[in-house]
Parts: structure tokens; sequence; C-alpha cells
């Protein structure tokens, strides 16, 4: 009786963000369109008049967009790492957060695309892409792997979502025929559950495969020039380890967010915060390892072209962003991270934030400068970006921070059903009276389990 | 209807390697190898088209820019007046700048600074045409490495992959900008690429490019490597000449004499 009850009140905090709607909800809904309005008025501006209206240039040919586009694939990898990783080596403090993080992606995915597309001087021609693809360019295998990411982690998100839709689908409301057609006849028979559990752990091992290589061939866009500085076969991991570095950032904030907004300070506990910032530490610390590896053997080989760049990003006019990154990405997070009295919920948030900047920052270190390189036998000039291209980035983002807010609205934000299973193998467990297992995260249990 | 997993597993693989073939096979082709079997004495038109730019000759650095002139008002390219978004097909830029690795700390004198003409190498290999997403660039039989201007969808990954930067974008509707309209030749849009195009469309009449036939200097010369006594393999057979990063395996066909 008492587990029913504490199952009953469980869902309703869980649901409340579907059902009722409060004025900070509004609040910030207004700015983020302003925000998008903004983003779009330029993007207008630039439809009409030409790419001119950037500060790109003959030598500065990729800039502001090209960044965006690495920058949201890269944020896009929180769901692979976070879902289906912990969800295959049975991490049980996963569950509060799988969902979130694999919405994130799948928006996140949503604007690497945009961002590529902005970034075309004949967007109108983009189904050339598809058309006349030729599968020698590495952009042709960009278009093939994010795509299957795309449906990949869609197809993921969907899946895991049938049962938490089958259950608001019996409970009525304004939005029943949308939960009754998305939950394809769920009733929750034990055969039904293996079916559903099989296919994920299928997708979960997929998702994180094609993570891998979304990214690596992300980078094989720079890689497969000779270019001084992209020509370089350590960009491919780099990559890889910046994308993850960037998504779990990126899930921690949108956590921290979700839980102040919607109270649920029962479900997602400083514990979660703690392990995300353990992982964004891990992360941070390749990512230096990384970075000292490709400079350091740079310096080491001296070799004109290529010291040129790496001056103008120490040194020269690209100093301000390559220092300003790499105190975002390093010096801020690793002492807070490293210890535990800071990894509390503000201290990886702040970490994150910093992060987040700072990796944007590192894709348009890497980038930019190389484009100024004096091999192209061009005139120097500079790359300052304009309005245009800060209101795309703003109206971005914003749009991302949207679809993510009207998501809540619709679907329950923490999966009720993983917190269910979660909490009937723990109790199934302590049953059978193993008292070690008490160490366990249980989110949702109030009671003893504290953490 | 029951599929056993295996069954399914097996047809997916089959049906994933059979849609994968073509394209593996594509990416794993070497670039521009079609295009330079076709281009290669013996087969297909057979001819190489080469330029050789003679700087001893050319006196650029005395403020002649007939080359440059003519070629641009040939292909209305249009002038926008400043270097970022500047369209150009054909120009100079200072001997350092141009063969970086080449320069002595003691050079001759003014040799470092002096005008080089620089244009699209029309490489045998070129990084450009195996980078475009949609094959709006590709090297014809005739060995000109070409631009589709209608298929183009302004990527720019081209003139990322060219290490010489050759190629201009259109940042802007350029038909503003064209001071001398010539009806026969086609204006371009805003958002595509464009480069030189060795005057292919000349070619066709039988006519030099424009730059050559315009050089009062004939510090230009231009002919097919495919004829082994054609007067570019006259020059490489008798003066010493250098290429720009030969080192990058492009395989340029544009040499100069220093």
């Amino acid at each position: 009786m008492e587990e029913r009850q504490i199952k009953a009140d469980q869902e309703a905090i869980l649901l409340e963000p579907v059902r009722r709607t409060g004025r900070t909800f509004y609040t910030t809904v207004t700015i983020l369109v302003a925000l998008i309005v903004v983003g779009l008025v330029a993007y207008v501006n630039q439809y009409r008049t030409g790419l001119g209206v950037t500060d790109l240039s003959r030598q500065v040919f990729w800039g502001v967009y090209i960044t965006n586009f690495v920058f949201f694939i890269g944020i896009s990898h929180a769901g692979a790492l976070i879902v289906a990783v912990l969800r295959l080596v049975k991490a049980e403090w996963r569950r509060p957060i799988t969902r979130a993080a694999e919405v994130v992606t799948v928006f996140a995915l949503l604007f690497g695309v945009a961002s590529i597309l902005i970034d075309l001087g004949r967007p109108d021609r983009m189904l050339f892409l598809v058309k006349h693809a030729q599968f020698q360019s590495p952009l042709l295998w960009d278009v093939i792997s994010v795509t299957t990411y795309l449906t990949a982690s869609s197809i993921y998100l969907y899946i895991a979502m049938i049962p938490d839709m089958a259950l608001l689908r019996d409970r009525g409301g304004r939005l029943g025929w949308l939960y009754q057609t998305l939950s394809l006849g769920w009733t929750g028979t034990s055969r039904q559950q293996r079916r559903l559990d099989k296919i994920t752990n299928f997708m979960a091992v997929l998702v994180v495969i094609i993570a891998v290589t979304v990214h690596t061939v992300v980078s094989f866009v720079f890689v497969m020039t000779v270019q001084p500085m992209w020509h370089a076969a350590i960009l491919a991991p780099y990559f890889v380890a910046g994308a993850i570095f960037s998504g779990i950032a990126t899930i921690i904030l949108m956590m921290a967010f979700t839980r102040k907004l919607y109270h649920l300070e029962d479900y997602i506990k400083p514990i979660h915060f703690n392990n995300l910032g353990l992982f964004l530490l891990t992360m941070a610390l390749f990512w230096f390892y990384f970075t000292l590896a490709e400079y350091l053997t740079t310096v080491y080989g001296n070799e004109p072209t290529q010291m040129a760049i790496f001056w103008s990003k120490l040194t020269g006019g690209y100093a301000p962003y390559f220092w300003a990154m790499f105190v975002l990405c390093f010096v801020i997070p690793l002492p807070i991270l490293a210890f535990k009295k800071t990894r509390t919920i503000l201290g990886t948030s702040v970490a994150s934030v910093s992060v987040i900047i700072g990796m944007w920052l590192e894709r348009y270190t890497i980038i930019v400068p190389t484009l100024t390189t004096q091999r192209l036998a061009l005139p120097a000039v500079n790359y300052a970006p304009t309005w245009v291209e800060w209101s795309i980035l703003a109206g971005c983002v914003s749009f991302f921070v949207l679809l993510y807010m009207l998501f809540t609205k619709i679907f329950p934000i923490i999966s009720i059903t993983e917190i269910s299973e979660g909490r009937e193998r723990l109790l199934a467990e302590s049953r059978e009276g193993a008292g070690s297992h008490a160490s366990q995260a249980a989110p949702g249990m109030s009671t003893t389990l504290e953490l | 209807m029951e599929f056993s997993r295996r069954a399914l597993l097996k047809a997916a693989g089959l049906g994933i390697a059979g849609l994968a073939a073509k394209p593996l096979l594509d990416v794993l082709a070497r670039p521009g190898a079609a295009e330079a079997a076709v281009g290669m004495p013996g087969k297909g038109t057979g001819r190489r088209w080469a330029m050789v730019v003679d700087l001893s000759a050319c006196r650029q650095s005395d403020g002649c820019t007939v080359c440059t002139e003519a070629c641009h008002r040939t292909h209305n390219v249009p002038v926008l007046g400043n270097d970022k978004e500047e369209i150009k097909w054909l120009w100079t830029a200072p001997y350092e700048k141009v063969f970086p690795e080449q320069e002595p700390e003691f050079m001759a004198e003014g040799l470092a600074d002096s005008p080089v003409l620089v244009l699209c190498n029309h490489c045998d290999e070129p990084p450009c045409v195996r980078v475009c997403p949609t094959r709006a660039t590709w090297k014809n039989e005739d060995g000109i490495v070409m631009i589709d201007y209608h298929r183009c969808i302004g990527c720019r990954y081209c003139m990322a992959g060219c290490p010489y930067g050759a190629r201009s974008f259109n940042w802007r509707n350029p038909r503003p900008f064209i001071q001398d309209l010539n009806q026969d030749f086609p204006t371009r849009t805003r958002g595509v690429v464009e480069k030189c195009n060795f005057c292919v469309e000349r070619l066709a009449e039988g006519l030099l490019p424009a730059c050559v036939e315009a050089c009062p200097e004939n510090a230009l010369i231009f002919g097919d490597f495919a004829d082994p006594d054609s007067n570019v393999r006259e020059i490489l057979r008798s003066r010493h000449v250098i290429q720009r990063f030969p080192e990058l395996g492009t395989k340029p066909n544009v040499y100069y004499v220093v």
C-alpha cells in the first residue's frame, strides 16, 4: 500500500511540469523567442544580400558558422555517452538523467545541421548534397553520419519514451490523442517489456559506435585537406574527446536548470552532479593531454608554416582567443572539479558554463588561425564576426533551449519508467537481504539512502 | 511473421554492404585518376594543357597589369574594391609569398618582393576536386579543372582544399560590379565559387587564353604537354623551372622560369 502511494506521489511530481506551467516559463520563453527573432532577421538579411554581410573573406572563408556546426555536433555527444554507455555498464545513477541527455542530443544535432545550411552560399541548392552526392568528399561522409546519428538517436529517444507515453495516455488529459498514437498500444506485458529491453540494448551499442564515427568524420572535414595544423591525425580523437567534454558540460547545465525550475530536488541529487563532475574532470584531463600533444609536436617540428600559425595563436592576433580557451577549458574547471568540496551542483554548473564557452573558442581557434596562414599568398586580413553572425549564434542557442523547454511541457523530462525500474530492482535486491547494495544510488527514494 | 534474428542480421548486413559498395569504391579511387587517364596521351582528346610563366620576361614590377585586365574583362569578373570580398582569377603576389619555402636568407636584392603571377594551377591531382560534395568542380578530359556554376552550393570546401588560394567566392551579387560586360561569357550569381578556367571557351575556338594573348612581353607560354614538340615541353627541356608547393603532391600544371 505504502509502495503504491510512493509510486503515485513520484509520478505526480514527475508529471507536474507537463500539467502546470508557471510564470517563469512564460517569461523565459518570451526572452528566447525575442532572441530567435533577432537571429531570423539576421539570417533573412544574409539570405537576401549574400554571405558578404558576415566578416568572412576570400582568405577567411569559414568562421562562426562552421564553428557553430562543430560545436553543436560536439554537444550532441552527451546523449551517446550518458545514455548508451552508462546503460551498457549498468550504472544505476544514470536513471534520472537519461531522457534529458537524449533530448539534448537530438536537438543539438538539429542545430549542427542548421549551422552548415546557414553557411551555404546557395542554400536553395542544399538538396544537391543528396541528388549529386560525391562520396569522395568528407562533407558527404558528414551528411551520412550525422543523418544516421540523428535517426538512431531519435529512435532511441522515442522507444525509451513509449512506456511513459502509455502512462500519460492512461491518465487522459488534453494531449491524450498524442500519447495514444505515440504509445503504439503499449500495455506493459512482460513480453513487450522484454522486446523493448532487447531493442534498447541494441540501439545503445549502435548509438555509441555511431557517435564515435560522427565526430571523427566531422574532424575529417579539416583533416583531409592539406592545410597546416588541419592536416593532423590527432584532430580525430581530439574532436571526439572535445565533443564528449562539451556534451557532459551541457548535460550538467541542463540538469541544474531543470532541477531548479521544476523542483526535482528529490530525483536529481548532488550525487549525479558529483559523478558527472568526475566525468567532466576526466575529459578535461584528456583535453589537456591532446592539446599538449598537438602543440608540443608543432613546436618541436619547427616547420615554418605551422609555426606561423602557432605563434599567431600563442602571442599574435589570436592569443586572446587561445588563452581564454585554455583558461575556460582547463584552468577554471580543474580545481573546481578536482576537489569533492567544490564538486557541488553550483560548482559543476560554473565549471560547465566555463567549459561550454571554452570549447566554442577551441573550435574557433582551430578553424580561423589556419585560414590566415601565409601559405596562400594572400594579403593578411582580420576576421571580426559581425552582428549577423553573433545574432545567428544567439538565435540557434535560444532555439535549442526553447525546444528543450517545450519538450519538458509535453513529455516528462525524467523517465518515470526508468526510475520505477530502478526502484523495483533495488527493492528486489534488498529483499534478498543483500545489505551491501545499499550503497547504490536509488533515485526517487527519499528515505534512508542518502549519498 | 517471425524472422529469426540471424536471418535479419544477415539480410541487413548484405543490404548495407551492397549499398556501400559503389560509394566505397568511389572514395578509394585515386582522385582525378579517371579524368587523368582520359587526358593522358592516347586517350580521349589526349590534351594536357599547361602554362609556363617566364618571370624574367614578365614586367609586373613595372606596374604592368595587362594580363589580369584582359582575363577579368573577358570573364566578367566584378570589381568589388576591397581585399576581403574581391574576386581574382589571375593576380600577382610577392615572390616570398608564392614560394615561401624557396627563399634563402641572403637572396638576390629585390627578388623577395618582386611580383609573381599566380593563378589556378589546374593540378593533375586536384585537392579541390575530391572534396567537392556535389561534383560541381571536376577535371575535364583536356586537364582543365572546371566549375559548374549551376551546381555549386557555395560550401567553400574547395577553397579549403586548394593549398594555393586560387579560388574566389561571390560574397554578394556580382552583376552590379561588372565594369565592361562581355556578352559572350556567362556571369555568376552570388553564393558560388569561381576561378581561372584556362579560357576553355577560347580554346574551343582555337584561340589562346586571354592573358597569354594580351601579354606584350610574351612572358606567358601556353601549350599541350601531351605533344612532345609543344612550346611548353621545349621550355621544360631547356630551362630550369620551379612550381608552387610541389611537395604537396598536387602535380600542378603551371611552371615558373625564375
